[in-house]
């Protein structure tokens, strides 16, 4: 059945499915991948290599077309993407050049239980209201030094569904940056956005609201993935037929996505994300098995 | 906060207002030329090789997993110029690849314009990593 797939009918599936994908992609700033990796190897049977590449164009995808609209809309906060950008390519440059020194078995069980615990916290978490009184967070008083204070990460966002300008305060700079640097050699190591981590990296370690955490990863995922697709590309990795059609449906989903993020209130969203989440540890843990 | 006041003393310093709307113009823009070259190349593929497009996908994925498309610059280029559609598609997906780092690009002048040393340096420096990554990419594979 499959083998008698043509172009054409490959085309319009990938591209409904990436609807989806780059929809919820955008909506939680992760790149997708968890959508259509899946998809491509357990239902086209398509070689991994191939549904890797066509991924992490979907990344790329997903990042610009959802970026574009919340930056615009002062969601993302461009100093802490910039800023976390450091480490997190650091960290993908690391963790492609460690490729081959880790047991992939081992590294995806490894992530399956960072993601699982993530989860779980942030569903604890999620009782109580971090949108409505993050800056009650003070952050500790004198652990940040002078050129943090330099950094001016503090900023404000509109929130459209609670109708009121949400001001926050950056918390452990210093613990964040540390995260996103072992997010980026995740990235590298396994060729994912990883985005999963990098969204409780900033809204539970740096305490920055849920919607701005996953705006900001979403610029973040685009940068990390850029920095390794070429590799991809050179390879042979990313067919044309297939990435084309994912990524012209995630460019149209996240475009949604990303008008969905400003409406969508902080606690559903973040019920979303720990249910994408848990969906992606299970996948990681039964790599890691099977 | 320096950085503030330093941007005053800037020739038509852009606001943070002003960085974000660059920004967000930049990946826009980029996002809406990758999707036309990604519409145009489906179209000129359809048009000048409807038989690669009607045949049986997967097998034929799995038989050019490894050469048969283009998958260097040179050979995007090329592709272009004798007016593969294919070619046309690789390029929409380049460009799409590039656009965060534009939008990165741009935040670095923008804060420098601004007189933003600090974020000037950091955005400059992971431009650096990506870019080197960028010829590391492209020297070992």
């Amino acid at each position: 059945m499959i083998a008698s797939v043509t172009i054409v009918e490959l085309s319009l599936v990938l591209f409904a499915v990436a609807i989806v994908a780059g929809m919820l992609g955008s909506l939680l700033g992760l790149g997708g991948g968890f959508v259509i990796v899946p998809v491509l190897t357990l239902v086209f049977h398509l070689d991994i290599r191939l549904a890797i590449g066509t991924s992490i164009v979907a990344v790329a995808a997903t990042s610009s077309a959802g970026a574009a609209r919340n930056v615009s809309q002062s969601i993302t906060n461009l100093r802490v993407a910039t800023f976390l950008a450091l480490a997190t390519t650091i960290g993908a440059v690391s963790g492609a050049l460690l490729s081959g020194v880790f047991d992939a078995r081992f590294l995806f069980g490894l992530f399956g239980i960072v993601l699982a615990i993530s989860g779980l916290q942030m569903l604890r978490h999620s009782r109580r209201t971090f949108s409505r009184a993050p800056s009650k967070v003070a952050p500790a008083a004198g652990s940040e030094g002078r050129l943090v204070r330099r950094l001016a990460l503090d900023s404000a966002y509109y929130d459209q569904a609670e109708r009121t300008e949400v001001p926050y305060v950056v918390a452990n700079t210093g613990l964040g940056l540390g995260l996103m640097y072992l997010a980026g050699g995740i990235s590298g190591l396994l060729g994912i956005g990883s985005g999963v981590l990098k969204v409780p990296a900033m809204d539970l370690a740096m305490h920055i609201p849920m919607k701005v955490s996953s705006a900001t990863s979403n610029l973040l995922i685009g940068l990390t993935a850029a920095a390794s697709a070429v590799v991809y590309f050179s390879r042979g990795d990313i067919d044309p037929l297939i990435a084309g059609p994912v990524a012209l449906g995630v460019l149209l989903g996240a475009t949604q996505g990303a008008r969905l993020l400003a409406g969508i209130r902080a606690d559903r969203l973040r019920v979303l994300f720990v249910t994408a989440l848990i969906v992606v540890a299970t996948q990681m843990l039964w790599k890691a098995i099977g | 906060m320096a950085s503030e006041t330093l941007a005053y003393g800037a020739l038509m310093p852009p606001s943070p207002r002003g960085v974000r709307a660059a920004v967000g113009k930049v990946l826009r823009l980029g996002v809406l030329a990758s999707a036309a070259l990604l519409v145009a190349g489906y179209l000129v593929g359809l048009i000048s090789d409807p038989g690669a497009f009607t045949s049986h996908a997967l097998e034929q994925a799995h038989l050019r997993a490894r050469a048969s498309f283009p998958h260097s610059f040179r050979a995007v280029f090329d592709g272009i110029c004798h007016g593969s559609g294919e070619a046309i598609i690789a390029a929409g997906v380049l460009l799409l690849i590039m656009t965060p780092v534009a939008g990165l690009l741009t935040a670095a002048i923008a804060f420098a314009r601004r007189r933003d040393r600090l974020f000037g340096v950091i955005a400059a420096s992971v431009l650096a990593i990506i870019l080197g990554s960028f010829v590391l990419g492209s020297l070992t594979s």
